[in-house]
């Protein structure tokens, strides 16, 4: 298999990396880049353990072939926290103990703050189902969507300031 | 781990020939959620895969007749199209229950009319709104009615040298109305235990002049109901007739039992399902108040 040049700009930064075609993103962002943040669960899409965004929208790194990705803005859970503070999501999954394990917490975070990229106001029914493609085995669901919703009320309170 | 070449034409011409060249060992990817998880588990070795997300076009288009939907169109972006909501809802509902947003900003319709599982959501609909599937060789284009697209559990007539380059659906007057209902074990993430379709063009005195039914996950491919739909043609939708229906949609299924449901629970769900979306129909309801 010939070996391809990708450019991927992955939380701002561009990387160019030479990797075989069909690996996917997550091989790429865990094995090449060191990005361990993302997990890899079920490698099948079933679990979003894996969920990153592309352009602004929640994607399974494991079904996104590298090259696919190819000239396209990747965020991943590393790309949350700014200058050592936490993203508000971050923090009000730790103020509200939205996980256990944390296996999940990466995919859920994506999943949410793909949500709120899109819908700035969402009500828990939108919140539930943003994460219907994420697997909490602990089962913190309820906790995430009061998470979700701690961090509208803090960003509108901000704005009101 | 898999090991393929990966190829994204920048043109139609381009892609095409490469599917004739490597015929049968070339697979086309575009949301590769259901491929990448078959190459995975090794059930298909492609030598090579084709990507179509660098074609020029892949929207929606609209003529005064029929709307075609492109060859990447996702199920996300049907969802968003406020031109769908308005004349495919029942399109709309189906792509909205397909795995959970993550797949769905990902997994396009062509794929999954391609993939021909019997338990594709978005053909139901497609199948009773009468789509047809544009497809593309070095030879031309040819137009397959999606009623006659599949063979088999996994099966379709598209030849290894064909891509299909636009799902073309008719449009419809107001008095039509088409619903989806999918029993699942779960609401999200979850392949259909029985799934259907229903579009009625009903007159002004409410007789029924255009019916068609679609079901999923109780036959090799999904199929329509014929039996049923010749039962409601010419008729109102009273409780009589849906009733007749309903048992009659049953002929249309041959389930099998697996690891979702049993063939006879599947059977019954056929009769159930039918009832249902025919009283949504004549009560003028939604999918918001369907309850299944």
């Amino acid at each position: 298999m010939s070996e391809f040049e990708l450019h991927l700009t992955i939380n701002g930064v561009l990387h160019v990396i030479q990797a075989e075609p069909c690996l996917t993103l997550l091989d790429i962002l865990r094995d090449k880049l060191n990005l361990t943040g993302t997990k890899e669960g079920c490698g099948v899409g079933d679990c979003g353990a894996c969920v990153v965004l592309i352009n602004g929208q929640a994607v399974n790194a494991c079904l996104v072939l590298a090259a696919q990705a190819e000239g396209k803005q990747v965020i991943t859970v590393e790309g949350l926290a700014q200058d050592g503070n936490l993203h508000p999501l971050q923090q009000a999954f730790a103020e509200k103990w939205a996980f256990q394990c944390g296996f999940c917490t990466p995919g859920m975070l994506m999943s949410c703050y793909a949500l709120l990229l899109n819908n700035p106001d969402p009500t828990p029914e939108d919140i539930r189902d943003a994460i219907t493609g994420n697997l909490c085995r602990c089962g913190t669901y309820q906790s995430v969507v009061e998470a979700v919703l701690s961090t509208v009320k803090v960003s509108r309170k901000a704005s009101h300031d | 781990m898999f090991h393929a070449n990966y190829v994204a034409p920048s043109s139609l011409e381009e892609l095409l020939s490469v599917l004739h060249h490597y015929g049968g060992e070339a697979k086309i990817i575009a949301g590769g959620t259901d491929l990448i998880p078959q190459m995975r588990l090794g059930k298909l070795a492609p030598r090579i895969l084709v990507d179509p997300q660098r074609l020029p076009s892949h929207g929606i288009t609209e003529t005064s007749q029929s709307i075609g939907l492109g060859a990447c169109l996702t199920h996300t972006q049907v969802i968003n199209s406020t031109l769908m909501q308005r004349v495919y809802p029942a399109l709309v509902d189906a792509c909205h229950q397909i795995g959970g947003p993550p797949v769905r900003n990902r997994g396009t319709l062509m794929g999954n009319l391609a993939n021909a599982s019997p338990a594709a959501d978005s053909a139901l609909p497609l199948l009773v709104y009468d789509a047809q599937v544009v497809t593309a060789s070095l030879d031309g284009e040819q137009v397959i009615p999606l009623r006659e697209f599949y063979t088999g559990p996994g099966q379709t007539r598209l030849a290894v040298d064909e891509f299909i380059c636009e799902i073309r659906v008719p449009k419809f007057s107001d008095q039509t109305k088409a619903v989806f209902l999918k029993l699942g074990n779960r609401k999200a993430m979850a392949i259909a235990v029985a799934s259907i379709a229903v579009c009625l063009s009903l007159d002004e005195l409410g007789q029924i002049y255009q019916a068609r039914i679609a079901l999923g996950s109780v036959a090799p491919t999904p199929v329509r109901a014929y039996h049923a739909e010749a039962i409601l043609l010419s008729n109102g939708l009273n409780d009589e007739i849906i009733f007749a229906a309903a048992n009659a949609a049953q002929q249309a299924a041959s389930p099998i039992s697996d690891l979702r449901a049993s063939a006879g629970y599947r059977s019954k769900m056929v009769s159930v399902l039918t009832r249902r979306a025919l009283q949504m129909i004549s009560r003028g309801l939604s999918q918001d108040d369907a309850n299944v």
